[in-house]
């Protein structure tokens, strides 16, 4: 059985042809349950999302499999082969199960380190699963990948740091107060911006958002679009300064709304409750002086900017730590690919032994009262369950695929067990020289 | 006998500071797990002490010092363990192993002088030392806020940034930590001018007790520090960066009084 992944991604196809190859659109259920009547792969799983449509699929022949999902592909989506195939990867193998490892760290990922990909991979594969598309091999290969996906986001620090404005915003909160439920927001001016930015707060659980604007209206109407939120006069402006937590200012002003002075006067009855100000306007809401009051944490768009840039760079630097666990599992799934080469000739083994005691059994029947033959049964049954345990124990802790197949072949000569399953001879697994060429390798274009 | 846990806390210490630097879960495991080894075998020696003796080995400088140990890092690892939150270890184990050090290497005999007995004496003790290992705390704590504070008023996000706890989480573990040092401390200073009521006036160091010995006045000055510490978090809204430094120099004060002063100067304490 071989690995085989055939698909595009934002590395190799153009967002014009990803947007063709969407599988969500009709449902992964709808084309997992397509292909299953194809009968060209005895596993698959489908992992679609805006950046990337893979196949990951299990089958006996790779050239095969590989033009049999290709065609799939194109039927499916009525995108002509010769507009598609220059965009197509494909890989088996190890080489495939590395692919996967690195898509479900993040590596692979437009914005390195992102962690929505690896809750996606583990969509598609739940996907798979309720469409009885994934088997063991599918199976084994993607709970390796959700355990890369963790260790790299434990052990490195590859998806830390916020890499988006709102974002940044909401874990510089979360460094300030901690847990942001309980906590008060308040957007100074009815923008787009503002609202993007409360709206992320409001997802982290903060226990009030309030909209102030010159015009109540606008206001009104930007609560109504966060959900949930209130909208309040300019007048109150002030008890709501000091009510707040957080403060969102995204006026069109032309000058500073808040001045030192003014803020200073607010925290005084706040008792240096901390007081955070995103100051997203462009001219500045917030009058630069104010970051020096104690309890006042002051960012202005410049600083979020100058954080997110900070944090790319970081992630970059974590990336070769990241591709060293990838290699790791990769390694471990290579010699739990190897492992199962072992599997047919202990099946081979299993079957003669049995067959040889059916036989014998047989032969008996006649001589023996019908009331021992039952135990008969049972205790040949035992025998040869006891002198099997050992050599398929010994059998499937080899992982080295040479010395399986030394093995497989010298069990098949001695028990010669050609005869039933003739083809056991051969290691099966980590071979990743069956490529061909017509479609390119990932990282290629 | 108190070099067994040092070296479990000088391993505990490395791990700590591993796990600070690369984060490793792993590595974070085996640093909790050194020190409650450390923290184990640290009882067994001080159990060990206790029966030798027939009571808790309080009565010098170097003992104290290895029970306040104790009872710190005991302190420590419910933090550790209610918050799960590792970061603080790395800040914790340089004292732990420092202090550690004067007994594992200074070991005094420990001998209860007559006038030493009875129950009030151990709640004088116990107390205050379980008030001092609070300070301990609430100090490095406030260390982690002031590193953290500055990150963020810089805006620049270094080393700790990402490493330290949330600031507001940080305040509340130092008020907390303070309050119940307070307690503890008012308790032991209380119970210590009753003790020292009733003691029979004979013995030279019980006469040496009142405001002027070393000891007690360096006492009643920290207890004054975090009264005011205590006072201004509740009245005045002192929390953050001024609560920080307060605790900061309340356990300096504790340090002093408990190193220099119970070794060289105190008239009233030397038993």
């Amino acid at each position: 059985m071989h690995l085989l992944l055939v698909g595009i991604s934002h590395r190799t196809a153009p967002v014009e042809l990803r947007e063709r190859l969407d599988f969500q659109a009709r449902g992964i259920e709808n084309a997992l349950a397509t292909l299953g009547d194809r009968h060209a792969t005895s596993e698959a799983v489908i992992v679609s999302t805006c950046n990337r449509a893979e196949l990951y699929a299990a089958c006996e022949d790779v050239n095969a499999g590989r033009a049999a999902i290709a065609d799939f592909i194109s039927d499916y989506h009525g995108i002509e082969r010769s507009a598609m195939l220059p965009h197509v990867y494909d890989v088996t193998d190890l080489e495939a199960a590395r692919h996967l490892f690195r898509v479900a760290a993040g590596l692979d990922s437009l914005v390195v380190g992102e962690p929505q990909i690896l809750g996606q991979v583990k969509d598609a594969h739940t996907a798979a699963a309720s469409a009885h598309t994934a088997g063991t091999f599918l199976n084994r290969l993607f709970h390796a990948s959700f355990a890369v996906g963790k260790r790299v986001r434990t052990e490195t620090g590859l998806g830390a740091g916020a890499v988006s404005i709102s974002f940044a915003a909401v874990s510089l909160s979360k460094k300030i107060f901690g847990d942001l439920k309980g906590r008060n927001v308040l957007v100074i001016g009815a923008g787009e911006m503002g609202k993007l930015t409360a709206l992320h707060m409001k997802s982290q659980g903060v226990h009030q958002v309030t909209i102030v604007s010159r015009t109540i209206a606008h206001a009104a109407r930007t609560a109504e679009a966060i959900g949930g939120a209130s909208a309040a006069p300019w007048e109150e402006l002030d008890t709501l300064l000091g009510a707040a937590d957080i403060v969102i200012t995204a006026t069109g002003a032309a000058t500073a709304i808040l001045t030192k002075a003014h803020l200073a006067a607010v925290m005084h009855p706040r008792r240096n409750r901390p007081l955070f100000i995103i100051d997203i306007a462009m001219p500045r809401d917030v009058e630069a002086a104010a970051g020096d009051i104690e309890q006042v944490f002051l960012y202005n768009i410049d600083d979020l900017q100058a954080t997110v840039r900070e944090n790319l760079a970081r992630r970059a630097s974590e990336v070769s730590r990241a591709e060293s666990i990838v290699n790791q599992e990769v390694e471990k799934f290579g010699q739990w690919l190897s492992s199962r080469g072992a599997i047919p000739t202990v099946v081979a083994l299993r079957q003669r032994f049995e067959s040889i005691r059916k036989a014998e059994l047989e032969r008996l029947a006649s001589a023996l009262p019908p009331d021992t033959r039952g135990r008969v049964d049972d205790i040949t049954r035992l025998i040869v369950e006891k002198l099997l345990l050992t050599p398929t124990e010994q059998l499937k802790s080899v992982t080295d695929p040479e010395t399986v197949g030394t093995y497989a072949e010298a069990l098949t000569r001695l028990f010669n067990l050609d005869q039933k399953t003739p083809d056991t001879s051969t290691p099966r697994g980590a071979t990743d020289d069956r490529r061909v060429e017509p479609f390119i390798r990932p990282g290629s274009r | 006998m108190n070099a067994i846990p040092l070296v479990l806390y000088v391993a505990a210490l490395v791990a700590y500071m591993l796990h600070f630097a690369r984060r490793q879960p792993d590595v974070g495991r085996a640093a909790t797990t050194f020190l409650v080894a450390g923290a184990l075998a640290h009882t067994f020696v001080v159990g060990m002490q206790t029966m030798e003796v027939r009571h808790v080995p309080v009565t010098n400088a170097s003992s104290a010092i290895s029970t306040f140990v104790l009872l710190l890092v005991l302190a420590y690892l419910f933090t550790e363990m209610s918050t799960e939150e590792r970061a603080m270890g790395a800040f914790i184990l340089p004292l732990v192993v420092a202090l550690q050090l004067i007994p594992a290497l200074h070991p005094l005999p420990e001998e209860r002088a007559e006038v030493l007995q009875g129950p009030l004496f151990g709640i004088h003790v116990s107390s205050l030392l379980f008030a001092y290992a609070s300070f301990a705390l609430a100090c490095v704590i406030g260390i982690i806020y002031v590193l953290q504070f500055k990150e963020l008023k810089a805006k620049h996000f270094g080393f700790f940034y990402s490493r330290l706890p949330a600031l507001d989480v940080l305040d509340t573990m130092n008020q907390r930590a303070t309050f119940v040092g307070w307690v503890c401390l008012t308790i032991g200073l209380v119970v210590g001018f009753i003790w020292a009521g009733q003691a029979p006036g004979d013995d030279p160091r019980v006469q040496a007790m009142s405001l002027q010995d070393p000891k007690i006045f360096v006492a009643v000055l920290c207890w004054l520090v975090y009264s005011f510490e205590v006072f201004a978090a509740r009245r005045i809204g002192w929390g953050g960066r001024r609560a920080a430094y307060l605790s900061a120099v309340g356990f300096a004060i504790v340090l002093l009084n408990f190193l220099p002063i119970s070794y060289f100067l105190t008239k009233s304490h030397n038993f």
